[in-house]
């Protein structure tokens, strides 16, 4: 275990976060040398998930760190605290309040009892969601890199009217079944995102509105009040300033993500947003790469203008190029002065995590014990919120309690009082959860984003900066910053091609082939590219799905 | 070409160069691979077998490499249907971390998960673990055990069909509810999608956007 690294690569990845994982595994799926190192003792950096023993610890540790030593270190994380609401075991209610039966199903939670299932909670610091038809479920796909991890449809897209937490219908059938509407708002609605679905059609239909928002659009197509709150908030995720054409395009993402593998248009990833990024430093390590946690950067040695080599532990290693994640900095990196805030990019996050015993909305919101549910919120000046809700049927928390993350835009460093209008908004509703835990940090944006500056093309022309987590519901811009990244080192490459599926070596007892070293034969490369046209194909056939879809939305105009 | 009944996920770990990946290609490949190369590209590896005239896929996944400086990833232990966790029998320090892997089995694994302690390397005549040791620290932390020489194919076999049976025997004690011990329902892999018919959309078209070959 203390043997010694090699001592040169093509590429040397600094830190386990979502970015870095993409590059690492870009990098030594066409054959580079990688050597990714992180100074934690676990994945993710800015990206992990941790259980509630080692979420705690952490916490504390950023906690009780103090933020003066700002020139060495770079703490992507900072204002936390956590707060336990549940200290000793509740009374126990007199029996005459609780009918019987209802005591037994319904277990009491204290902090002693929460905290021993521990291991059961895989708690984000990140947390996602994916569209469907996103950016990085296309890339998992393409790059073979989905046969790591698992997914969970997610079962609601809510939304909170009138004090009231609904679902927003998303499918056809969801539209049909629901009795939050009226017949004649379920055709406006389906016409609506008929016309949304043929906006590059048919442009003419929207020509009166081209320069006004999407709002003023809805209202002219006398859509009911319940309908444009649907369709604003929830569905394009908008609000009142977005303009006709993102709000169209918003509309349309969302339906084209829908009807792929559930319900609602999204997936979160079992276990955890964590995982995400273990999948590509899997396939990375499946390449050859090598993997180091628990280690740092402790010295460059730098020549014409590019780091010429590192000091890891007491090895001085070898690195053509350097790849430095969110939250870690290379000694003798400076931070540009006075440059905070400038053209943030990444970070900029406030957040909040909840422990509840009980779920946000009605028991339809969560069938047989919790729904994985999805929440936007708005708020008058911008960006709004994510409210997500997760419950064991993500692998994130044990049965009966409820995780809900919050995520804003950070506008103070009181990560607490930036959420606490939305948590108003949810503590407000006819469901209100209960809170035994709580949780706030700020996620910071990355040292370029931070400084303004682009340090990399400046001072080392070898070394690049990963952004951390962006405002975003999905990873498409992170997974831009990936490619960038790895773009800008490999010009000439591929990005993520696909890698080769184990079965093409199967040796099953009928067909007792035997396998050469080599794996990757020219007959797999044939397949490979077959199967990305088959691909291609599929996506044709989703397209044409959607058009399906639009079909069947007329005939319920038609109705 | 699907015609198999189960497919159970089957993970090794142990210290690097105790022969995990010999192990595995012994059985998937029937050959020994000589010198230490690290396979490239190769992910996991897939053989069926017959157990009791039920055809079993086994796939049986290797560390890539990360257990060299002890950064696995979390993910490799998710939803393993058993846990090979091998030892050196030449080797003290391969036995001596076996409780460092308890800890992260436990850590990350699913609880139920079938765990068989492996001592490998039988053919070597400088054993420095005699059996009844390993065999006590199997039962000790409620584990089978067995030895094997990938090098001479003794007991390798034996091992992966126990494994099989075993846990056919596991799944079919819980068949009314589900073939496939999940530790949790209806989670959704991308490029699984044909047996999840109960999240597919109600329109029913657009199953398998990434049918190739699984």
């Amino acid at each position: 275990m203390d043997e010694d690294l090699p001592t040169e690569f093509d590429l040397v990845v600094v830190g386990t976060g979502f970015v870095e994982s993409i590059v690492a595994a870009a990098a030594s799926r066409i054959g580079k040398t990688v050597l990714h190192i992180d100074p934690n003792d676990f994945y993710g950096g800015t990206w992990a998930s941790f259980n509630l023993d080692a979420l705690q610890s952490f916490i504390s540790s950023i906690a009780e760190s103090p933020a003066t030593d700002e020139s060495k270190q770079f703490n992507s994380i900072k204002n936390a605290s956590q707060i336990w609401h549940v200290t000793t075991p509740t009374a126990t209610p007199a029996d005459d309040a609780i009918p019987e039966g209802q005591e037994a199903t319904e277990k009491i939670w204290t902090k002693e009892n929460v905290l021993k299932e521990f291991r059961r909670f895989n708690v984000d610091l990140s947390p996602k969601l994916l569209f469907s038809c996103g950016k990085l479920v296309k890339l998992l796909i393409s790059s073979n890199i989905c046969r790591y991890a698992e997914f969970r449809a997610v079962d609601h897209v809510c939304t909170i009217i009138n004090g009231q937490t609904r679902s927003v219908p998303c499918s056809r059938t969801d539209v049909f079944n629901t009795k939050d509407l009226s017949i004649v708002e379920k055709r406006l609605l389906m016409k609506l995102l008929t016309s949304c679905m043929g906006y590059d059609e048919h442009p003419e239909e929207f020509k009166d509105y081209e320069d006004k928002t999407f709002l003023e659009y809805l209202k002219s197509v006398k859509l009911t009040d319940n309908i444009i709150h649907c369709v604003l908030y929830s569905i394009s995720m908008s609000n009142e300033q977005t303009s006709l054409k993102d709000g169209i395009d918003n509309t349309k993402k969302f339906l084209n993500s829908l009807g792929r593998y559930g319900n609602t248009p999204f997936l979160f990833p079992m276990y955890g947003c964590g995982e995400i990024p273990q999948c590509f430093c899997r396939l990375c390590a499946v390449f050859g790469g090598i993997y180091c946690l628990k280690r740092s950067v402790s010295n460059v040695s730098i020549a014409d203008a590019k780091v010429d080599s590192i000091k890891c532990g007491n090895q001085d290693i070898k690195a053509s190029n350097i790849v430095v994640g969110h939250g870690n900095i290379l000694p003798d990196f400076s931070i540009p002065a006075g440059g905070t805030g400038v053209g943030k990019k990444c970070g900029g996050i406030s957040r909040a995590i909840y422990i509840t015993s009980s779920p946000l909305g009605a028991e339809e919101l969560n069938s047989s014990g919790g729904g994985v549910n999805f929440l936007k919120l708005t708020d008058e000046s911008g960006t709004g919120a994510f409210v997500l809700q997760l419950s064991h049927y993500s692998g994130t928390c044990p049965k009966g309690l409820y995780l809900i993350h919050i995520s804003c835009s950070a506008k103070s460093n009181n990560p607490e009082a930036d959420i606490k209008p939305y948590l108003d908004k949810l503590l407000t509703t006819d469901h209100p959860p209960a809170i035994l835990y709580s949780i706030y940090f700020t996620i910071d944006a990355c040292l370029r984003c931070t400084s303004g500056a682009s340090i990399t093309n400046d001072s080392l022309s070898n070394v690049f900066v990963c952004c951390g987590p962006s405002f975003e519901l999905d990873y498409d811009e992170s997974i831009d910053n990936a490619e960038g990244i790895f773009k800008k080192i490999y010009p000439e490459d591929e990005f993520l091609p696909r890698a080769p599926d184990p079965e093409e070596i199967v040796i099953g007892d009928e067909d007792p082939v035997s396998v050469a070293d080599d794996v990757i034969t020219l007959d797999s490369v044939k397949e490979q590219i077959m199967e990305l046209e088959a691909g291609l194909l599929h996506q044709e056939d989703c397209m044409e799905e959607n058009s399906r879809n639009e079909e069947m939305a007329m005939e319920v105009g038609e109705e | 070409m699907e015609d198999y009944k189960f497919l159970f996920k089957v993970v090794l770990v142990g210290n690097a160069g105790v022969g995990k990946t010999c192990l595995v290609r012994r059985f998937t490949q029937g050959l020994f691979p000589p010198g230490q190369g690290a396979t490239i590209g190769v992910d996991f590896m897939i053989k069926t077998v017959e157990v009791e005239g039920e055809k079993i896929k086994l796939q049986i996944w290797d560390t890539a490499g990360q257990e060299r400086f002890r950064s696995i990833t979390q993910s490799y232990y998710r939803s393993a249907h058993a846990l090979i966790l091998v030892y050196d029998i030449s080797c003290q320090p391969t036995f001596d971390c076996l409780p460092d892997w308890l800890r992260e089995i436990q850590e990350y694994a699913n609880s139920k998960v079938l765990k068989i302690l492996v001592g490998n390397k039988t053919d070597r005549d400088d054993r420095e673990i005699p059996t009844q040791i390993g065999e006590e620290f199997a039962k000790q932390h409620d584990m089978y055990f067995l030895e094997t020489s990938a090098k001479e194919a003794e007991n390798v076999e034996r091992l992966f069909y126990e494994i099989a049976a075993e846990l056919i025997e596991q799944a079919r004690s819980k068949e009314p509810i589900s073939q496939h011990s999940r530790s949790t329902a209806d989670s959704i892999g991308l490029s699984s999608l044909g047996s999840k018919a109960n999240y597919l959309s109600q329109s029913g078209c657009c199953s398998s956007l990434s049918s190739h070959s699984t």
